[in-house]
């Protein structure tokens, strides 16, 4: 809260007034206001400030600080722009338009302005009706637009207050129509997105009124800020939890082959917020999931990790990858069959992905490999073979927690056959003893000790592993060697029975009476 | 022998499979990766601390149990992080014998140990038949007339590995294990009537120095202070403490 520097976004605590009752004041507001500010950070709604067409003559704020006094001013200043409004509507005859978007430009400007518009003034001097009525039929453009750009900001914040836009919404999506103006359509499109990003239950009404076709159809051109704004609002309409959306969506026409153009041609910005859509048609629906595994995406996928260094494009592309990974085992067994060029290509970039600096990244490139080496022997080897062991290795060591426990699916999954009916699964003991021999039992035996559940059962089941499969009886010195007897011991004073057991299990039988014996 | 509590782990261990992992989009997984995606949308992605990253992730993650709790039975204290574990283990849950060193991971367990242990008070009631050996486990309650049987009682009722031996904490070494074997075999039919403690290796000097210099590695208070009732009567050490006898 200290930070007042101009490129923060935070508001300046109250500067005048002196005494306790103040003081206090003061510090409820900067509690308020920086639960405020972290609530908007993790939103999936976004405030537009500067216009689809970027608007000319609206000097946006370079500091977002507004005081006590500017915020009660500004909240002041809204409701007589919306009682300006209010006249401008109610008006007749030759200058009544104008009026109109005059009014509705000032209180646009006035909700514009900061990072925290003065929304609640707005929706409290009654401008939701007015607001509605600007939206009819046959009025200008000019209105049209200003009406749904203040829109946009009024649903870009607290839940209460996207929902205020209910009444709104049948119109909003009329004029996604291709009989709009493209900056109409898109300041719409922006408004809707909003809305869709508030929850399940407005993306249900937005569905209910037909929202998603004409949206989709907003995707299919080439060029055009409406693509985007139509990519990012989609990717908020359809992202569930039920399917049913995105199953939809992939069965409009031309989407997928949108989709495909898109990810192989368009600029980064669009390619992000198409691969966003991607990663929700791949994660929620497995009829998409079929269609999109038997395209050319996956080959687009990688293509576009091997060519970016931006983050926000990497991190959808990756997931979606991940996705049609997970969600279809025609994936790995028809397309990325190991020795083919695509499943080189895949392995590399998601080595890429494991250089990075970035957490997300590295995490999910992991998870993607696991389930990759969870597919065939061939699999198996062509990881294993890969530059990505010793990198894992290094990342069971150094890197952070859920990192390692990613990385710790990949490396179990390279040591284990396919699961074949019951029993236990066989070892692959070259793989096996060669990872073990590269340092990698201690990482295990650390997640033994982690206080997380999953993780401390990947660390016992891949210390049975070693203590089972190491030739010449080598695992139970290795594991105590390591400290695995004492990380295991831990276990008879712990809560959860089934690592208990499991601990108990292995102490039991590999450490027993008769342990060390024939030495 | 009565009641062999076999889990048969041969069948019931969960051996590792390898299986393909699927997420939902709004599993806790993807969760860091929703966040940076709205931070950067907002440009604001570099401005922020580790900290106010970590902040902002828990609120998009629902999921409650996010909050690490420490597994250890009766600990139950929250951790702020997973990193954090090993640290309040330390802190926590090895409390060591000043008299002999083993560690424990309960202040009561270490209580439980110098009493078994290093107080010749506690076998002589033992010697007139008190049930003085506690289960291990918190709230069990239950009392027993000799190591064995509370021993078993662990096994059968508690499902402890059956080589779980509380004396012994510490893992033997090589040679040490030999010379158990040895002894087992030599001495099987005195298991049943020996059941007494006796304080391996130490010698009496210096069990009555340390005794009186007592302590717990752990800063909680202590239940364990040296104003125990039979405090006192350690100072008749060398009388009271057995020669080391055969061990079971």
């Amino acid at each position: 809260m200290a930070d007042d520097s101009p490129a923060s976004h935070r508001r300046d605590p109250i500067k005048s007034s002196v005494g306790n009752v103040a003081a206090q004041r003061r510090r409820q507001n900067a509690v308020t206001v920086g639960k405020e500010r972290r609530e908007s950070l993790v939103r999936a709604k976004r405030l537009c400030r500067v216009g689809a067409t970027g608007d000319g003559d609206v000097p946006v704020e370079e500091s977002d600080m507004i005081t006590d006094e500017e915020g009660f001013l500004l909240d002041a200043q809204t409701s007589s722009a919306v009682e300006e409004l209010k006249s401008a509507v109610a008006c007749q005859g030759k200058g009544a338009m104008q009026k109109r978007v005059n009014a509705l430009r000032e209180l646009r400007r006035l909700l514009s302005k900061s990072e925290f518009p003065p929304v609640e003034a707005a929706l409290k001097a009654g401008a939701i009706p007015l607001l509605v009525q600007c939206l009819s039929f046959g009025s200008s453009d000019e209105q049209l637009l200003e009406a749904a750009w203040c829109l946009t900001n009024i649903a870009a914040g607290k839940p209460e207050e996207t929902k205020a836009l209910l009444p709104a919404l049948p119109l909003l999506i009329a004029h996604l129509g291709e009989k709009s103006s493209l900056p109409v359509a898109e300041q719409c499109a922006w408004a809707l997105g909003n809305v869709a990003g508030e929850g399940e239950e407005l993306r249900n009404v937005l569905l209910s009124q037909g929202a998603l076709p004409p949206l989709a159809r907003m995707m299919l051109p080439n060029k055009g800020s409406t693509v985007r704004t139509a990519a990012w609002a989609l990717s908020n309409l359809i992202k569930g939890p039920d399917p049913k959306a995105a199953t939809e969506l992939i069965k409009v026409d031309g989407v997928l082959d949108a989709i495909l153009r898109h990810l192989r041609k368009a600029y980064e910005e669009l390619a992000t917020e198409v691969a966003w859509v991607v990663v929700y048609l791949s994660a929620l629906s497995n009829f998409a999931t079929g269609i999109l595994v038997k395209s050319d995406v996956l080959q687009l996928l990688v293509e576009r990790l091997a060519a970016s260094n931006s983050l926000q494009l990497l991190i959808p592309v990756l997931r979606s990858l991940g996705n049609l990974v997970a969600g279809d085992s025609h994936t790995t067994s028809t397309v990325l069959v190991p020795g083919h060029e695509i499943t080189d290509g895949v392995v590399k970039v998601l080595v890429k992905c494991l250089k990075s600096d970035h957490r997300v990244l590295k995490k999910e490139a992991a998870w993607v490999l696991s389930n990759i080496a969870a597919g065939s022997i061939e699999h198996k080897q062509c990881i294993y073979s890969s530059e990505a062991v010793p990198l894992l290795l290094r990342l069971l060591s150094t890197a952070p927690f859920d990192i390692r426990k990613e990385v710790a699916y990949v490396l179990g999954n390279l040591c284990v056959a396919p699961t074949a009916g019951e029993g236990k699964p066989n070892l692959i003991e070259e793989h096996l003893v060669s990872l073990v021999q590269r340092g990698c039992l201690s990482g295990f035996i650390d997640l033994v000790r982690s206080a997380d559940i999953e993780a401390a059962r990947l660390g016992l089941q891949f210390t049975e592993l070693v203590l089972r499969g190491m030739p010449n009886g080598e695992g139970p010195k290795l594991v105590e060697q390591e400290d695995g007897i004492d990380a295991m011991e831990r276990y008879q004073f712990h809560e959860n029975e089934d690592l208990r057991n499991m601990a108990n299990g292995l102490v039991d039988k590999y450490f027993g009476e008769d342990y060390g014996i024939d030495e | 022998m009565a009641m062999v509590v076999d889990y048969k782990h041969e069948s019931s261990f969960p051996y590792w499979t390898s299986v393909c992992r699927r997420f939902e989009p709004d599993s806790p997984f993807f969760s860091s990766g929703n966040l940076e995606r709205e931070l950067l949308a907002k440009q604001v992605a570099l401005d922020l601390t580790e900290d106010e990253r970590n902040q902002l992730e828990k609120m998009i993650d629902n999921d409650a149990s996010r909050s690490v709790f420490c597994p250890i039975v009766g600990c139950g204290a929250r951790l702020t992080s997973l990193e954090d574990f090993e640290d309040h283990y330390a802190a926590r849950h090895t409390a060591s014998c000043s008299v002999c060193s083993r560690v424990y991971p309960t202040s009561r367990l270490l209580s439980i140990h110098v009493s078994e242990a290093h107080d010749s008070f506690f076998q002589a009631k033992v010697a007139r038949g008190y049930a003085m050996y506690e289960c291990l486990v918190e709230g069990c309650g239950l009392k027993f007339k000799n190591y064995k049987g509370r021993q078993q009682h662990l096994v059968d009722k508690h499902k402890f590995p059956t080589s779980f031996d509380f004396f012994n904490k510490a893992h033997p070494s090589k040679k040490k294990r030999l010379k158990n074997q040895q002894k087992r075999r030599m001495h099987k039919k005195d298991e049943e009537t020996s059941s007494k403690m006796e304080v391996e290796n130490e010698t009496i000097d210096g069990l009555v120095s340390a005794v009186s210099k007592l302590s717990t590695s752990d800063s909680s208070p202590s239940n364990i202070s040296f104003g125990r009732r039979n405090a006192r009567g350690l100072t008749f050490v060398p009388r009271s403490i057995q020669p080391p006898r055969e061990k079971k």
